[in-house]
Order: C-alpha cells, then sequence, then structure tokens
C-alpha cells in the first residue's frame, strides 16, 4: 500500500486551544495550566491561536508527562530549561558553522 | 513472537516490587529520556525501558507477563492458547505481532476498561537526515512502518505500512513535518495519530549550516587577498562568481545573498564565504627569491600593534 502523503512543515500550524489540546494529546487542564503561567504561548497579537513553538512545546510537555508523571508546575520549569537548552545550541551551531574548518 | 524480557531491562530480578520497578524505571528514564538525554542510542534504550514499565507497573498486565513463563530474551515462542483466552481481548496472531501489543491490548487492563471507548491512534516520531542538497531541492523518502492493527475480522496483527512522503524544500537542521493521520489507527472512532518527521542535516564536506544560511571556507592565496580576484564559489544551486576586494583580511565574511537554503514561507537564507589566507607549504626556487623581493622591498608591519599595546601595561 502506498500512501502519498500530505506534509505539514510545524510553521505552518495556526492552531485553536482545543486543536492543540487535540493534536498534542495533552489534557486541557494541564494545557491551561501551562498558558496561565506563560510555559505555553499563543501567536504574538492574538490570544486564541498558537502556532509551531506552542506545539513544539505541548508535545514535548505530553511526553514528559507520560514518562515522567510530572505535574504542570514541573512541566513548566522542564519546558523553559529545555527552551533555553535548545537557544544555546542553536547558538552553538551558529558559532561552530562561522568558525573556519580548513586548516592547511 | 519474540519473547523479551521486562525485568532484565530494568535490570530487576523476576521477584522485584512495585517499588523497585518504579525506581529501576526512573532512574533508567532520567538516563535515557530523549528529550532529557544526549547519550548515543538513548532513543533506543528508553523504549525498551518505557515498553517495560508499561507492562510491569500494572499489577494484571505484569501477571499476565508473568504467566507467559520466562525464556532467553529474543527467542521465538507462542503464548499458550489459555493464556489467549485468559488475558485477551481480541484473537491474535502471535507470529505477526510484537510482545508490547499484547499488552496494550489486554482485556480489562487499565487503560482498556471500556472496550468500546474511542482511542486516538499512536503517534510516531521517526528521525529523518538529509543533505544539503536534498533540503535545497526537497526529496521524497520511504518509510515503512510495522502498526499493530484490527483486521476485518477483528483480529490483532502487525500491518506493513509503506508511506511516501515527500520532504518540501525548505528544512533545515531541527525543523519538524507533521503528516497528519499517518500514525496508527484510531479505535472505536478515535482519530488516526500523527506521524511527525523530525529533521536533521547530514554533516558537508564544504557547507555548514545555521538556520537556512550556510557557510563555506574560501581559501585564497596571499597575493589573491591582496590584489583581490574574482573567484568560482560553489553553491547548492550552482557554481556563482564572487568578486573579492582588494586587501581582504583572513576571517572576513563575504556574503553571497539568498544562496542559502529556502525557507519554508519563501525567500532564501544567505550564503557566507569565510575567507581564509592559505600559503604554500613546498615553495620552489624562483617563487621563493619572490617572495624575498617582496619581504626586502615591503614596509608592511602585522604587529605594530603589540608595540602599542605592551606599552599601555606599563
Amino acid at each position: 500500500m502506498r500512501i502519498e502523503a500530505e506534509v505539514l512543515w510545524f510553521e505552518q500550524h495556526v492552531l485553536s486551544l482545543p486543536e492543540l489540546a487535540d493534536i498534542s494529546g495533552l489534557p486541557s487542564p494541564v494545557l491551561e495550566e501551562l498558558l496561565e503561567c506563560g510555559a505555553i504561548a499563543p501567536i504574538e497579537g492574538n490570544d486564541l491561536r498558537f502556532g509551531a513553538a506552542a506545539l513544539r512545546a505541548a508535545r514535548t510537555a505530553r511526553r514528559l508527562q507520560a514518562d515522567f508523571e510530572l505535574d504542570a508546575q514541573a512541566l513548566a520549569v522542564a519546558l523553559g530549561l529545555l527552551d533555553r537548552v535548545a537557544e544555546l545550541e542553536a547558538q552553538l551551531r551558529e558559532l561552530r558553522a562561522r568558525q573556519p574548518q580548513r586548516v592547511r | 513472537m519474540k519473547y523479551k524480557d521486562y525485568y532484565a531491562s530494568l535490570g530487576l530480578e523476576r521477584g522485584a516490587s512495585d517499588g523497585d520497578i518504579k525506581k529501576a524505571y526512573r532512574r533508567l528514564a532520567r538516563k535515557y529520556h530523549p528529550d532529557v538525554s544526549k547519550e548515543a542510542g538513548a532513543e533506543e534504550k528508553f523504549k525498551e525501558v518505557a515498553e517495560a514499565y508499561q507492562t510491569l507497573k500494572d499489577p494484571e498486565k505484569r501477571a499476565a507477563y508473568d504467566q507467559l513463563g520466562s525464556h532467553p530474551a529474543g527467542e521465538e515462542f507462542q503464548p499458550p492458547p489459555t493464556w489467549q483466552q485468559q488475558y485477551s481481548d481480541a484473537p491474535f496472531s502471535a507470529d505477526e505481532l510484537d510482545l508490547s501489543d499484547l499488552f496494550a491490548h489486554l482485556r480489562g487492563a487499565a487503560g482498556n476498561r471500556g472496550a468500546r471507548m474511542a482511542m486516538p491512534g499512536h503517534d510516531y516520531e521517526i528521525a529523518v537526515a538529509i543533505t544539503v542538497e536534498e533540503a535545497y531541492r526537497g526529496t521524497q523518502i520511504d518509510l515503512n512502518l510495522d502498526m499493530p492493527e484490527y483486521d476485518q475480522r477483528g483480529q490483532l496483527r502487525r500491518v506493513p505500512h509503506a508511506v511516501k512522503a515527500r520532504i518540501p524544500k525548505g528544512a533545515t537542521d531541527g525543523q519538524r513535518l507533521r503528516l497528519p493521520g499517518k500514525g496508527g489507527k484510531g479505535l472505536h472512532g478515535g482519530r488516526d495519530g500523527d506521524l511527525y518527521l523530525n529533521i536533521s542535516l547530514r554533516a558537508h564536506a564544504l557547507y555548514r549550516a545555521t538556520g537556512h544560511d550556510l557557510y563555506l571556507d574560501l581559501p585564497l592565496a596571499p597575493w589573491e587577498a591582496v590584489l583581490g580576484t574574482a573567484v568560482e564559489v560553489p553553491t547548492p544551486g550552482g557554481a556563482v562568481r564572487l568578486k573579492v576586494p582588494p586587501g581582504t583580511q583572513a576571517g572576513r565574511h563575504l556574503r553571497l545573498p539568498q544562496r542559502g537554503l529556502p525557507k519554508p514561507k519563501g525567500g532564501q537564507g544567505d550564503l557566507f564565504a569565510i575567507v581564509q589566507i592559505v600559503v604554500p607549504s613546498v615553495v620552489a626556487e624562483p617563487e621563493r627569491e619572490l617572495y624575498r623581493k617582496l619581504a626586502d622591498g615591503s614596509s608592511f608591519d602585522p604587529r605594530t600593534h603589540f608595540v602599542e599595546e605592551a606599552g599601555h601595561a606599563h
């Protein structure tokens, strides 16, 4: 069976809150707590729409919740730290890319 | 199907207490969870640990698992027919299943209570490594996934799914794609799961990517850097001519706008050529003579600041 699949970039997603809950699999009360404390944020300038960053965070939260049995507070802290790690890794990648490699 | 030793996966003996099982899982999850761990092979290891824990943490599933007896890990075995009658909520063909499928669909087990409840299908995450050229042009990948499914007769079996996924141009390291509904089948009206592709770029001999920008080392001979020149520079879209201005210093970034990777929403990153000044390691006599003449005739001192800065220090 061959399936030519529809492919979506994370960046293309603009989701409502129920869609975000549904796609991430994160229970609504947990999602709401994460929104309240700012660990997951809507698209800037639009309180009801969520983009790639929110989808990524919600999916990570779902995994961490299932695998570590974390509550919303712990999830918020973990998401914040993972964000910082990702940011630092991106900076490191950029610095490495800018560093000449071929020295003869 | 192949037997798996769930106790060994958690580093435990068969008679381990519930508390020991939880402790062992927590320790191993912290070590190998793919969101937290950078260890090589962590993801595979975590899957094994999580599968073992899913079964052993639930008293009913654990009892059913213990009933299978003890076999060497990896050995082919068949659950006895009585086991099937007692525990399974659907007939299955053991040849076509993974051991984890049995426990995921166990009769009366936690999560399966109220067997007609709508259950969304499983989401799958797959790491896909592509080359810079593939990211530039877009590419197509073939995925082969084995997913547990119920057939028309209600029998549980593993069904191979071949998914052809088009990766549009615009991918770069760390980007994700979602293929809605291409994950596991939903049960009793639940929605089908999604397939997620996590893109990474393979290391390239010439280009280094960060976001959609590319960096490339541009070696120049000393006289090229002094006098200026025009050189052919490779880019993923084909070679382009780059003007190197006179007096170009080593380490300078020469920007080739819109020659990097395309972006998903349109537009394109830049390509930066990083200047390196390279000298020949072996110089034959006539050429060496030219360098000597240059040395004698040049008033250039690259270290004037040594004297100045050292003077300030006192």
